[in-house]
């Protein structure tokens, strides 16, 4: 390897480069002009669209749209826009309408093209708009994944958007599928669904889904759950106690506050934290003094619970007060102390 | 003496061509996972998690050593960030200018008596303040023991799961921890850690702590980092991240998995390196637990900060850069080229080892033989023009292709003139800039014997407005 061929090599590389910069030099230009048309035209359809979904008789919105070179992309923001900043955009049925209308054809083609990103784009705003003219095509797809990729986890998603329920069944073909998921799903099928397979799930002996069905129940504050919640405080897996307070904390509901008491005792202190929680959000005046005793526990998170507990109650200051002074536990009255003046919470 | 100065040339040409080829690899590994998804829509992938209760809470750690003029900005810049729950915790390391006053002020903070945990053990904590507006912003006062020292007394006050760690003079993109934490909620805590871009700001205009437009510095100094961070953080991070190998996570923007961390013993105290020491550890303890938990790097969310203009203070940012860099590899010295550690052994410490930190040795022996080639007939003018070509290659070259990646993938910088301007004055690196980098790494290799920690020196303006 001598000089010439390093100088041919550099001449190459230089040479190489500097047409990728024109390339690039090039599609920059093009995105920026690009970028303007659409941008005019987006702001030239946001006035009749804004009328159309005010008053669907206004049909100008129909006419300009069929007329203009980028109606993919302006529908896609002015819908989107509509979707993310108005209440219950999402299920409007005017979206569904003008989607389904505009842009069927188009999102078929581009479900089955190679680029993966707009196909997972495609996905989302399928989802947004619900669009139930694709979900034929979207079931197809489902039953044709093979592995639980970032794709057909949005599949699932949108699927489940529309209320399509075969989504649980497709999902526990994957051994691998979080809880996460079957959450979302639940969270995205109507009400009636889901909470049917809430009631399979409790029944069921699968943890993964039965611990999604928890989640959905404190979420969805779905209180006619209630009882199964409460029965699974008894069970022998500690995970489901624990999955079983951490929803009776959420709903801040407990039909029968003597359910609470072997908790306060519990060899699992996440069972003590919660035991202390469900205290001062449901204000279990009885349990008082349990949280005292909690307030001296070895594990930091139960001094936490159990003084922040007491701050819940009318007179919560005055006991921590006097907690803050004659607590036997050194670490109980800093933690007390703390409760005097603190205030818990994270931004939202 | 004539053939070993020749040997000493082509060992040099062999090196430089390796470490080139190098990161020719690592710009091909990094290249389609980021081209793949740059035509992602953000505001779609992240929605889910955005308006989620279930996401995950954050405990944001700001360490801060006077820094009076950026610190205010940076909350403010936190408090407008796009998450559904967050705590902003800002520890104030002893600094001898008005940093806790101007938080005190600005957020209305009043003194609180807070049971902290000592998790992980550190100077002396004095006071603790709560904002009186926005509760979720406490502030530390403590006394002065180091950055290391004052991220460990952070992770003691933090009530969540996940912390981000960012510096004082930083800003945050509104979605930047969205997407940095949303890997770590879709792998169910299989990823323990992320790391996300750092960009230069200087030049841009951030107001009301929000990066409005995005623009170029004048000052060719600073041109030249933002060069520098594209060929480290998209060539580089990405690959390495991608083979489960990435070391470093920068100080200036990473979220980490608390409990992690505290089981790893917090970061340490004793090196300048904390960030790149702790991710090694972290790495090191996977290994041996034999877990297949992973740290990785999100090219996208990004967060910007402020760059030294003088050389003065950019050359002892750099010293301060290598002599961590040392000091991370002296520490793990065991991991290296150790089979045990898998490819965290056998790859990437190596790889750090001898192309970033005895890459300066090398290139100071490069230019000490074109020079001597071309003047004092050190070596025969031939091999000393195929040094020059290869310095070249593996300076200006590598860094050209680097603002090439970032064109074709996120394309940050709006005009065509800001593409332009990056490309050539990248080629320019080898002639100017490089030598003085060399420079200051060799210096920082050195300065890696003399135990004197500081948090540095850099004079800020502030980037906000």
């Amino acid at each position: 390897m001598t000089l010439p061929f390093f100088l041919l090599l550099t001449a190459i590389l230089l040479l190489f480069q500097l047409v990728l910069l024109l390339y690039l030099v090039i599609r920059k230009h093009k995105r920026k002009r690009l970028e303007e048309e659409i941008e005019s035209q987006y702001a030239h359809l946001t006035e009749p669209f804004a009328s159309y979904m005010m008053d669907p008789s206004d049909a100008r919105f129909l006419y300009a749209v069929k007329s203009i070179s980028h109606q993919q992309v302006v529908l896609e923001r002015l819908l989107n826009g509509y979707v993310a900043f108005t209440r219950g955009g999402s299920a409007s049925p005017l979206v569904q309408q003008l989607s389904e209308e505009f842009l069927t054809e188009t999102y078929t083609r581009v479900l089955n093209q190679r680029n993966w990103a707009r196909r997972v784009n495609t996905l989302h705003y399928i989802e947004d708009f619900r669009m139930r003219s694709l979900a034929p095509i979207l079931r197809e797809r489902m039953k044709q994944a093979g592995k639980l990729d970032v794709e057909t986890q949005q599949l699932i998603r949108t699927l489940a958007s529309l209320n399509e329920d075969v989504v649980i069944d497709e999902l526990n073909r994957f051994s691998n599928a979080p809880v996460r998921l079957f959450v979302d799903i639940l969270h995205r099928l109507d009400k009636t669904n889901a909470e049917e397979h809430v009631k399979t799930a409790l029944e069921g002996e699968n943890e993964t889904i039965k611990h999604a069905a928890f989640i959905y129940i404190a979420y969805s504050g779905a209180i006619t759950f209630l009882p199964q919640v409460e029965k699974e405080l008894a069970s022998p897996q500690v995970e489901t106690r624990i999955q079983a307070l951490k929803t009776i904390f959420r709903l801040k509901y407990l039909s029968e506050p003597d359910l609470l008491a072997p908790f306060f005792d519990s060899p699992f202190w996440t069972e003590r934290m919660f035991a202390a929680r469900i205290t001062g959000v449901m204000q279990f005046s009885r349990y008082k003094k349990s949280l005292s005793t909690l307030l001296g526990d070895s594990v930091w998170w139960v001094r936490y619970s159990a003084a922040e507990a007491y701050t819940h109650f009318s007179d919560g200051d005055v006991i921590l007060a006097h907690l803050a002074e004659n607590h036997p536990d050194r670490y109980g009255r800093d933690m007390a102390a703390q409760w005097q003046t603190f205030r818990p919470g994270g931004a939202r | 003496m004539h053939t070993f100065f020749l040997i000493l040339s082509y060992v040099i040409i062999a090196y430089m061509l390796f470490s080139s080829l190098s990161y020719i690899l690592l710009f091909g590994l990094a290249f389609r996972k980021v081209y793949r998804e740059s035509e992602l829509d953000p505001r779609e992938t992240t929605e889910d998690i955005a308006g989620n209760e279930r996401t995950f809470p954050v405990s944001i750690l700001v360490p801060a050593y006077n820094e009076e003029v950026g610190v205010v900005s940076t909350v403010r810049s936190l408090l407008a960030l796009e998450y559904p729950e967050k705590e902003i915790i800002v520890i104030d390391d002893g600094s001898k200018d008005q940093t806790s006053a101007r938080m005190i002020e600005e957020f209305q903070m009043t003194e609180v008596s807070f049971a902290v945990r000592a998790y992980l053990e550190t100077a002396e904590i004095k006071t603790i303040y709560q904002s009186s507006i926005f509760p979720y912003i406490r502030l530390i006062k403590k006394a002065n023991g180091g950055k290391a020292d004052a991220l460990n007394a952070g992770i003691n006050l933090a009530s969540y799961p996940y912390f981000c760690a960012i510096d004082g003079d930083s800003v945050l993109e509104n979605d930047a921890l969205l997407k940095t934490m949303k890997p770590i909620i879709e792998s169910d805590g299989q990823i323990i850690v992320t790391g996300g871009s750092v960009r230069i700001a200087n030049g841009s205009t951030i107001s009301r702590s929000k990066v409005e437009t995005i623009n170029l510095p004048s000052h060719p100094v600073v041109l030249m980092q933002i060069i520098e961070y594209f060929r480290a953080f998209l060539i580089g991070r990405l690959a390495l991240s991608r083979m489960n190998i990435l070391l470093i996570v920068s100080g200036a923007f990473g979220v980490f998995h608390k409990e992690r961390v505290i089981r790893a013993g917090g970061y340490n105290r004793k090196t300048v390196g904390e960030d790149m020491e702790l991710v090694v550890r972290l790495h090191r303890l996977l290994r041996e637990e034999k877990s297949k938990q992973r740290i990785e790097y999100i090219p996208d969310p990004v967060c910007w900060t402020e760059a030294p203009e003088s050389l003065e203070v950019l050359r002892s940012q750099r010293i301060r850069w290598q002599r961590g860099l040392w000091e991370t590899l002296w520490t793990h010295k065991k991991i290296i080229f150790n089979p045990a550690y898998g490819s965290i052994g056998l790859l990437s410490m190596p790889y750090f080892l001898l192309v970033e930190l005895l890459g300066a040795v090398f290139e100071l022996g490069g230019y000490f033989m074109i020079f001597g080639g071309f003047f004092f007939s050190l070596i025969d003018p031939k091999t000393a023009g195929t040094l020059f070509l290869v310095t070249i290659f593996y300076g200006s070259f590598i860094s050209a292709l680097a603002v090439l990646l970032e064109e074709m993938t996120l394309h940050k910088y709006p005009k065509i003139s800001h593409l332009v301007r990056l490309y050539f004055w990248a080629l320019t690196e080898t002639f100017w800039y490089r030598p003085f980098m060399v420079i200051w790494r060799i210096q920082g290799i050195f300065a890696a014997f003399r135990k004197k920690h500081n948090w540095g020196n850099m004079k800020r303006k502030g980037i906000s407005t």
